[in-house]
């Protein structure tokens, strides 16, 4: 996806806005937690206080932006274990040294560590309190109950460490980009680890109330919730190699596909996200986009660059090319759905295809690859071409309203149009309407320099 | 630096020639085993401590627990007994003591439980007596290596330094050490015959396995030591964490398998194009591996060279047409641009410099070798000409062979050439 290069002056002042307002919080609950709760053992509160700001150092990009850390765990197995009194204090405190991370001091940023320092003092005291609660009635019940009440206590703990996390970091997103925290890919897989490890972490603090031996187990178990979240961010990161891998092969074979494949990826995400898709759909149709070419890798590159329309036998050997290629990528496992998507989108909406082409089993094709037939045909319009120069927005999105419901799908069309309008930016030619007129221009071109 | 393994190592390198073959076929076995677990059993009993019905809930669950296994980075599968056989000792006491009548128990009749009902799973008579001593022989020595730590701790020589519980922790981490390294022994001893590969090769591979080992070990433990005072409470306090290491494994493994047939469909590319003869990265990949385990590099090196045979020809598919001087490009050309493709996934940093060197010759005239340049790099090359030669240009496996003794000179390294030699007189090629 794209990213902000530039910076805007709301951005900054939103940016001093919420940091301050952050940091005053975190200030105003350490103070207040110093005025009423005593400082934990300091020896205990060390170890604690190095596992926290070790894993929130050494946080975990799971998604774009996203990090995460099994710090919540760190946090209510030291809250349990301080118990009611000191919990909440010692928390803040580790939370606040752990503010900073790598990721601030490699980029010298300041206003995510300050930002960061408020909200997580004020996440971490919030959810501390709950177990504070919950510890005193366990203590105060019957014996035979202690154990459920503590577990009760880490769940709803373990969730309020979440919301809370989750509303600041959203109103900060919020405030600062302008942008709502959508649903991210794999949350669902993600979100249950979050809070199980909370729940854990406080079973763990328990744990450690009856038998301190198991304090390097307990530091073992952190290093496991690293690991699930490591574990995660290294399968995305293999994920987003193998894209990687055949876009950089594609831009070796033929510089043209380069600007192309990211424009069509684009494209597709602003009309999936129009049509409301989020999360892993979204995910999987940007990666689509991306391989949705790769097909041309087996195809001499004379072919891939001929001037003009292909005679239909040259775009059969193009296909049975492509065919090939998709073949090798759907031994990729999880490339699967993606190949599909890329293939299906050279068939038209009413079955007809090009080059007769039509479906094979008859259905239409998915909206996921309707939507790249949009794009891939939106970018071919409005980008020059070695034969043609690059037409218009308004003859593109003309040509695809006329053939929506013949080659596109014409509810694709509409929210696509809708989309791209909506970005005040405007792609193609400014002037160029006239499809003849531009291949005219291209070959004038050709002339001149030849 | 790879090169030197040799003077250490045998001959022969990380094959498993003449390396000791155990086979463990004799269908008496079973029925040793068997007599064996009971008559363990039965000794022990009178000794125990702890009531027969919890006992016999522990051997349940160890066999239960024996039945589920996770696959590891070697490709040796590790069973969830690991768990709680290592909660055993810990948890089962007598006073402060380790009871080792009651943990001999469960093991023995765990075991016993687990042998039998994996063979009515009909997982075949072989594996499950193979599987089942294994982890019988690891979890006898883990039980000592605990009691005789745990003594010496408390007892040794009037020492007595130490406090329980610390003592049970100290000879915890020490017998469970113990139980890794004679588990991934007995695992290499035992597949190295199926596998093709030295059994201290297959070792090193299996001990690359200890972040799994841990986690299951480290949970098994966190029950045992967390029992005595939480009950059944204890099983969720070890439970979930497992279950996340769990699916870290999975993952991982995930990931790995994602580079590996990533790298296979890249390195078909330049094939399906016509830009490279049908299979020759597959060739050249199966005989560079060969070659480097003959030269004892290590398993992870191994891996490198595997990946970066494979993919040794991808710079290929930025050209047109097969012939690659026809357009005045060069091998370094093709290696270059190969490793830029490959260089987009830092985990395959080091492949990608493999690749980027392995058109290289050994040394240039009037120049020592370089030494800069990896063994890695020198064998694809070798291994690439060989294939080109055999396939290509219609040479019989003894002219390919020729070929490369002709080049040793300059192109390819003496040492290299030895070795694929060897590979293919134990082929049976040459």
């Amino acid at each position: 996806m794209a990213r902000r290069t530039t910076k805007s002056r709301n951005e900054r002042r939103a940016k001093i806005v919420i940091a301050t307002l952050y940091a005053t919080g975190g200030l105003l609950a350490l103070a207040m937690l110093a005025l009423h709760e005593s400082f934990p053992p300091i020896s205990l509160w060390l170890a604690f206080a190095a596992a926290f700001a070790f894993f929130d150092w050494r946080s975990v990009e799971v998604n774009d932006r996203l990090m995460m850390s099994p710090t919540v765990m760190v946090a209510l197995t030291a809250a349990v274990a301080f118990g009611p009194g000191y919990a909440a204090l010692g928390v803040a405190t580790m939370a606040a040294l752990g503010a900073v991370s790598a990721r601030d001091v490699k980029e010298r940023r300041l206003f995510q560590p300050v930002a960061n320092f408020g909200q997580l003092v004020v996440t971490a005291s919030s959810a501390s309190l709950v177990v504070e609660q919950f510890v005193g009635i366990a203590r105060r019940g019957a014996p035979g109950a202690y154990w459920a009440w503590i577990a009760l206590g880490s769940a709803l703990a373990a969730a309020v460490y979440a919301s809370v996390n989750y509303a600041f970091v959203a109103g900060a997103v919020r405030a600062v980009f302008g942008q709502t925290v959508k649903p991210w890919s794999h949350m669902s897989e993600l979100l249950p680890s979050y809070l199980g490890m909370g729940f854990v972490g406080g079973l763990l603090g328990a744990t450690l109330l009856q038998t301190r031996v198991v304090l390097p187990l307990v530091f073992v178990v952190f290093i496991i919730g690293y690991h699930e979240f490591a574990s995660f961010g290294q399968l995305r990161e293999a994920h987003a190699a193998t894209l990687r891998g055949f876009v950089k092969a594609l831009e070796a074979k033929d510089l043209y596909t380069r600007g192309h494949t990211e424009r069509v990826a684009e494209f597709s995400v602003l009309c999936a996200q129009h049509m409301g898709f989020t999360g892993t759909r979204l995910e999987r149709i940007e990666w689509a986009a991306l391989i949705h070419d790769v097909g041309k890798l087996a195809v001499p590159r004379d072919l891939i660059r001929k001037p003009g329309k292909l005679s239909s036998e040259e775009y059969r050997e193009l296909q049975r090319h492509a065919h090939v290629v998709e073949d090798i990528l759907a031994e990729v496992e999880f490339l699967r759905p993606m190949v599909e998507i890329a293939s299906a989108h050279h068939s038209n909406y009413d079955g007809s295809g090009y080059g007769g082409v039509g479906h094979i089993d008859g259905e239409e094709p998915s909206l996921e690859a309707s939507i790249l037939a949009v794009a891939d045909a939106f970018d071919a319009m409005t980008s020059t071409r070695s034969y043609r120069m690059a037409l218009s927005q308004s003859y593109a999105f003309t040509e695809l309203r006329r053939n929506a419901g013949k080659q596109f799908h014409p509810e694709v069309v509409e929210h696509f149009i809708a989309a791209i309008g909506g970005t005040k930016r405007r792609y193609g030619s400014p002037f160029l309407h006239d499809p003849e007129e531009a291949r005219r221009m291209a070959e004038a071109r050709v002339e001149s320099r030849g | 630096m790879t090169l030197k393994k040799r003077d250490v190592w045998p001959r022969q390198g990380w094959r498993a020639v003449g390396d000791p073959k155990v086979s463990i076929k004799s269908p008496l076995i079973p029925f040793v085993g068997a007599l064996a677990s009971v008559s363990i059993a039965l000794l022990l009993y009178p000794h125990a401590t702890t009531g027969f019905l919890t006992l016999g809930i522990w051997a349940v669950l160890l066999a239960e627990s024996g039945l589920v296994k996770v696959p590891a980075g070697s490709g040796n599968r590790l069973s969830l007994a690991f768990i709680i056989g290592a909660a055993m000792p810990i948890l089962l006491i007598n006073g402060t003591q380790p009871d080792l009548a009651s943990t001999g128990f469960v093991y023995a009749v765990g075991l016993l439980i687990l042998g039998v009902a994996r063979v009515i799973r009909g997982d075949g008579l072989e594996h499950v007596h193979a599987d089942v001593l294994r982890l019988g022989v690891g979890v006898g020595v883990y039980a000592m290596t605990y009691a005789v730590i745990a003594d010496i701790l408390v007892t040794g020589g009037g020492l007595a330094w130490m406090e329980a519980p610390w003592d049970r922790l100290i000879a915890f981490v020490g017998a469970g050490a113990v139980w890794f390294i004679i588990e991934a022994g007995l695992w290499a001893v035992m597949t190295t015959r199926e596998r093709g590969l030295s059994w201290r090769y297959l070792w090193l591979l299996g001990l690359g396995d200890w972040m799994v080992m841990l986690s299951m070990m480290a949970t098994g433990a966190l029950f045992g030591f967390s029992w005595e005072k939480l009950h059944i409470w204890a099983v969720l306090v070890a439970a979930l964490p497992y279950g996340f290491a769990h699916v870290a494994f999975f993952r991982y493994l995930e990931a790995k398998k994602t580079y590996g047939q990533t790298i296979r469909a890249l390195s078909r590319i330049p094939e399906v194009a016509g830009l490279a003869l049908e299979g020759h990265s597959d060739r050249t990949s199966s005989l560079a591996v060969e070659t480097a385990q003959d030269l004892g590099l290590s398993p992870s090196e191994v891996t490198d060279v595997r990946y970066a045979a494979l993919m040794h020809d991808i710079g290929r598919i930025t050209l047109n047409e097969p012939s690659i001087l026809r357009r005045g490009f060069t091998d370094e050309d093709i290696a270059r641009w190969g490793a830029e493709i490959v260089a987009e996934s830092p985990y395959l940093a080091k492949v990608a410099g493999l690749v980027a060197r392995q058109h290289e010759p050994y040394r240039r005239p009037g120049e020592q070798r370089d030494p800069s340049l990896p063994t890695a790099s020198k064998i694809i090359k070798a291994a690439s000409a060989y294939d080109h030669a055999t396939m290509e240009l219609g040479f019989s496996p003894l002219e390919g062979l020729e070929v490369l003794h002709r080049g040793a000179a300059y192109d390819y390294d003496p040492d290299v050439v030895v070795a694929v030699r060897r590979v293919l007189e134990r082929r049976r090629v040459v």
